[in-house]
């Protein structure tokens, strides 16, 4: 119950970046990479650099625990991992647009008090949503620039199938790992 | 589970390149091939990623996983979009034009007509070169590069201590948490957890992700917490970090980054200043389709 109140009292800093959120970045890089690179064998077929990742809430977790810049790092490095483990190469529009993805719940972090409460929940939900269509759009705009593609393309060829895939795990697993999390901040007094 | 890295010694031409000037050429290569529509300067760009990319002494059966991924993308951006529909050439390829098959042609002893322009075939080919320019360089980075020098490259190009060091520690966590995920899921297994069934919906079969998903998160995070009490009792962040893997500048690596520069200059004048930015079909390839 004290370590409850305790985190209730306590003014999240956004964005500081101290040892624990370095390694927390470093961790949830290194687990977005390895859960990606085990769920690769689900690509989707005829989609532009699309595959099906599970994986995507880890960034957007990492994010709403512990601020943007975890989130950022989390999805912009554990891509950067992942494509180097699977041998994908190095694809920078879509390495920002994964850190976006991580970014945006990460902004949402402060109003986030009790991770099991329905309030922060519906926050968690809708920095979901803007975070997959500011990151997963940026990235498949991108293609515009890089590949020449037409905006028909890059909606359908490579926006839609990353964003619905993407929106959809993040939506059902997101609010999973919130109430799990609470229960081992409740636990350990974090 | 083993996590491989893909890289490994091969005594190539790019071994011996510093990493910062192999990013610095690759980043010129990306911004110059991304500036032009030009024949003739892609050409010119795609040939010097062939070359770039035979320096690294890299076999297909290593590089093959990528190639896919690649082939996928092209397919679709170009047989798919470009040719068959002919949506991917919008906004750069004028309207209208001179077709392939101005009669139709018989497919199947039926009588097919095709909208394909001679004018929609050259963007094809355009599109070709300046994504397999592109792939041909970022695609051998993780067969080239060792692991061990990614923070340190990423340092020495600019990027914050801090930044780095997360980058660092990262490579370090793959293959503890690789070996986490298998035991979780070697004991969901064992309590009946199918992960592969075909049952339910679709939220369903996201759901039936979580059992493995939260136990390997939630671990990772306890974990660590004594990481970071470690690294905080050790000093971490109080003086400026000094690397294992030091890099160091030979004189050909000035020369690789020269040529990057010169060559993303060179373009971007053409391009830019000389009216070569936009899409244009050589004459040759119409006397092709006469």
């Amino acid at each position: 119950m004290y370590s409850n109140e305790v985190t209730k009292q306590e003014k999240k800093p956004l964005w500081r970046f101290g040892t624990k959120e370095v390694v927390y970045a470093a961790i949830g890089a290194a687990l977005y990479a390895v859960v990606t690179w085990a769920f690769n064998v689900w690509q989707i077929p005829g989609a532009g650099n699309v595959g099906i990742r599970p994986a995507v809430v880890i960034p957007m977790f990492f994010g709403i625990a512990f601020g943007p810049i975890v989130g950022f790092i989390t999805g912009f490095v554990g891509n950067i991992l992942a494509d180097l483990i699977s041998g994908y190469g190095f694809w920078i529009w879509w390495d920002l647009g994964n850190g976006i993805m991580g970014l945006l719940p990460g902004l949402f972090s402060v109003l986030i008090i009790d991770f099991k409460a329905g309030r922060s929940i519906l926050f968690a939900e809708i920095s979901v949503v803007l975070g997959v269509l500011l990151g997963m759009g940026l990235a498949a705009i991108s293609e515009m620039w890089v590949s020449g593609a037409d905006m028909n393309t890059v909606i359908f060829a490579n926006f839609l199938p990353a964003f619905l895939t993407n929106i959809a795990w993040g939506l059902v697993l997101l609010p999973l790992l919130m109430v799990a999390y609470s229960a081992i901040v409740t636990q350990s007094g974090r | 589970m083993l996590v491989a890295w893909n890289y490994r010694y091969r005594n190539s031409l790019i071994d011996r390149i510093d990493p910062r000037a192999r990013f610095i050429f690759s980043f010129a290569v990306l911004l110059a091939a991304t500036s032009t529509w030009n024949p003739l300067l892609l050409a010119i760009i795609f040939i010097i990623s062939i070359l770039w990319y035979a320096s690294a002494k890299l076999s297909w059966q290593e590089t093959k996983r990528g190639w896919l991924m690649i082939s996928i993308l092209l397919f679709t951006m170009i047989v798919v979009n470009t040719i068959i529909t002919g949506g991917g050439a919008g906004g750069v390829v004028p309207e209208g034009g001179q077709l392939v098959w101005p009669a139709g042609f018989n497919l199947f002893g039926r009588h097919v007509t095709f909208g394909l322009t001679v004018e929609r075939l050259w963007f094809a080919v355009a599109q070709l070169m300046r994504i397999l320019s592109i792939s041909l360089v970022f695609i051998m980075i993780p067969y080239t590069m060792d692991s061990r020098a990614y923070g340190v490259t990423f340092r020495k190009l600019g990027l914050p201590d801090r930044l780095a060091y997360t980058m660092e520690l990262s490579f370090r966590f793959i293959p503890t948490l690789a070996r986490n995920f298998q035991v979780t899921l070697d004991a969901q297994r064992a309590r009946g957890f199918e992960l592969d069934s075909v049952k339910g919906g679709v939220f369903n079969k996201i759901k039936r992700i979580a059992p493995l998903i939260i136990p390997v998160t939630m671990n990772a995070i306890v974990s660590s917490e004594d990481i970071a009490n470690a690294m905080d009792l050790r000093g971490f962040g109080q003086r400026k970090r000094t690397w294992l893997y030091e890099l160091k500048f030979h004189w050909w690596d000035y020369v690789v980054i020269g040529f990057a520069v010169v060559l993303l200059a060179v373009v971007l004048y053409l391009a830019y200043g000389r009216g070569m930015r936009l899409f244009e079909v050589p004459q040759w390839w119409y006397g092709l389709f006469k």
